[in-house]
């Protein structure tokens, strides 16, 4: 318990300290609760994602670092490791492969590199996965483009 | 002697033995106010010690001492002469109260005056308080014997060349004039230790700096003494805090995490280790890593592992254990392995003994020769347990025939 809020107030301050250096990801801690974080990440250029900004939601167990944060998509996004309904996240470093040298930030990387590099093997939303795995690739692109125009981009007008 | 000296327990008003307390009941006696640890080559409190600092070859006499004379007494605290003064102890070491005795002189033929002492001549200058000036009759006898300036040790001496006391040689590692000149085993101890000393504060300084990536914190800078280490990983180089990178191994593999890939393994790297050293520095080369280990493991090669229990328990560990593993005579292995072979083997050796000598206990004998029958190495259970019985035959009767060997000059 005590460990925990040590390092997420540790990870606070390098946030603060860092954020002119990553201009892709905003990581804002929860006024009231330091174990809940959200993130605003800008999707990677040259990927159906480019030019939205997707928000993540945090939730950093007591045990953390020796457990994972759990993290999910607010915003909807068409991606084969996404949940489309709830937001859920399939990367491996979120689950059996965590380490506690992990980060808020670091995570928050790690995700924009899954959006750069699904996977289309293990997939959450099963459309997306299909799509990418028939070889379809400007259909899923299609779909992800028509997603984050619809959900991650400011409305226009 | 002792009876002259003011009880400490008597003094706080609690002590036991009563009238048989072998140190004095009487208030009137000075009581004996000497750090022990000082005698002994260092005391860790240093000049905040609430006890007195004294030699050891003031540790007879300061006692009785102490109320004779104020000027006396400091006499004895600060130089290392015997109590010229003093008639009990002037008679029986037979110096006469020669006034203007050469402090250093006396001392060296007291027997318990320890001869390498290197604290003492980086104390500050007490011999310069007791200043007899016969240069002459000190520069007569044999220069070893004599104590080196310590102002001169310490840094600087007001006298410079005038000085009647040696003035030692510069040491280059912590650049003071402490070495002696006529003593080499003392040069020698102090260039060595000076040197050690040198190499653990670098090393210390340089781990200051040393973040753990679990906690994110400096692991020296951590609130507990026991969180201010390094646990070291065998495999890469990584620095952690120990606790933090025992707590990741030991965190259940039920939350879903990899034992092999994620918790036994480096949080940055990634590289299976199967075991965390703890270190109080961090390593630069990887030879200091090296040493860190095997001192380590040798440490815990001495203790008995308690899975093993001398043969009554089963080690999860096996042969890789870094404890001790033991076979006691009588333990649970011992008997079910090893027992039932000597016996049925051993009985014309043990016809031998009875007949050459009175009746032998065959537990006397076994214990007598356990350190020939089972080496101090450590044995897996698993080991013994998988031998077919042959091998383990063979093995009993080697052992056996040592063991027994000395039976015709031992009787």
């Amino acid at each position: 318990m005590q460990a925990s809020r040590a390092r997420l107030f540790k990870e606070y301050k390098e946030v603060q300290r860092e954020k002119v250096v990553d201009p892709d990801i905003q990581l804002v801690c929860d006024d009231s609760n330091i174990f809940k974080w959200t993130a605003l990440i800008k999707g990677p250029s040259e990927t159906p994602y480019e030019g939205g900004v997707f928000q993540l939601a945090f939730s950093v167990p007591e045990q953390y670092p020796l457990q994972p944060p759990q993290v999910r998509f607010l915003t909807k996004i068409f991606h084969p490791n996404v949940h489309f309904k709830t937001g859920e996240i399939c990367l491996d470093i979120l689950k059996n492969a965590w380490s506690p040298a992990w980060t808020l930030q670091s995570v928050c990387r790690a995700i924009i590199a899954l959006m750069a590099h699904p996977e289309p093997d293990s997939p959450l939303n099963c459309d997306s996965g299909n799509l990418l795995r028939s070889g379809d690739i400007r259909g899923f692109q299609s779909m992800a483009r028509m997603y984050t125009r619809l959900a991650a981009m400011p409305k226009k007008g | 002697m002792s009876k002259r000296v003011l009880c400490k327990f008597f003094a706080h008003g609690a002590c036991l033995k009563g009238e048989h307390c072998e140190f004095s009941h009487d208030w009137k006696d000075p009581s004996n106010n000497i750090c022990t640890f000082y005698q002994k080559g260092v005391c860790s409190y240093g000049s905040r010690c609430r006890y007195e600092h004294v030699k050891a070859s003031q540790l007879q006499y300061s006692a009785e001492s102490a109320p004779s004379s104020s000027a006396n007494s400091l006499q004895h605290l600060v130089s290392c002469s015997v109590p010229v003064s003093h008639p009990y102890r002037t008679s029986s070491v037979g110096v006469g109260p020669v006034s203007g005795f050469p402090a250093e002189l006396s001392a060296s033929s007291i027997p318990f005056f320890p001869p390498v002492q290197p604290i003492w001549n980086q104390e500050s200058g007490h011999h310069d308080l007791l200043d007899n000036g016969d240069v002459g009759e000190l520069r007569s006898v044999n220069l070893a014997d004599h104590s080196i300036c310590s102002f001169a040790a310490a840094g600087n001496c007001p006298r410079g060349e005038k000085c009647p006391h040696i003035h030692g040689d510069l040491c280059p590692t912590c650049g003071k004039h402490c070495l002696h000149p006529f003593r080499p085993e003392e040069r020698e101890e102090h260039l060595k230790t000076c040197e050690k000393k040198q190499k653990h504060l670098e090393a210390l300084k340089h781990s200051q700096e040393i973040e753990c990536s679990v906690c994110l914190e400096r692991v020296l800078s951590k609130p507990t003494a026991a969180e201010r280490k390094f646990g070291l990983l065998s495999e890469c180089d990584h620095p952690f805090c120990i606790s933090c990178i025992r707590n990741w191994r030991s965190s259940s593999p039920s939350s879903g995490l990899d034992v092999n890939s994620a918790l036994r393994s480096c949080p940055i790297c990634r590289k299976l280790s199967y075991f965390v050293i703890p270190s109080v520095i961090w390593y630069s080369t990887k030879e200091e890593k090296h040493e860190i280990v095997d001192s380590y493991k040798a440490k815990l090669r001495s203790i008995d592992c308690k899975h093993f229990d001398f043969g009554n328990g089963t080690c999860p560990f096996g042969t890789s254990c870094f404890y001790k593993h033991m076979v006691k005579p009588g333990s649970y292995l011992w008997n079910t392995t090893l027992m039932p072979d000597i016996c049925r083997s051993s009985v014309l050796d043990l016809d031998d003994i009875e007949y050459s000598s009175d009746v032998m206990d065959m537990d006397a004998v076994l214990v007598l020769f356990e350190h020939l029958y089972r080496p101090h190495k450590p044995v897996g259970v698993e080991e013994l347990e998988y031998k077919s019985d042959e091998d383990l035959e063979n093995e009993v009767s080697m052992a056996e025939e040592m063991a027994f060997f000395p039976n015709a000059d031992w009787v």
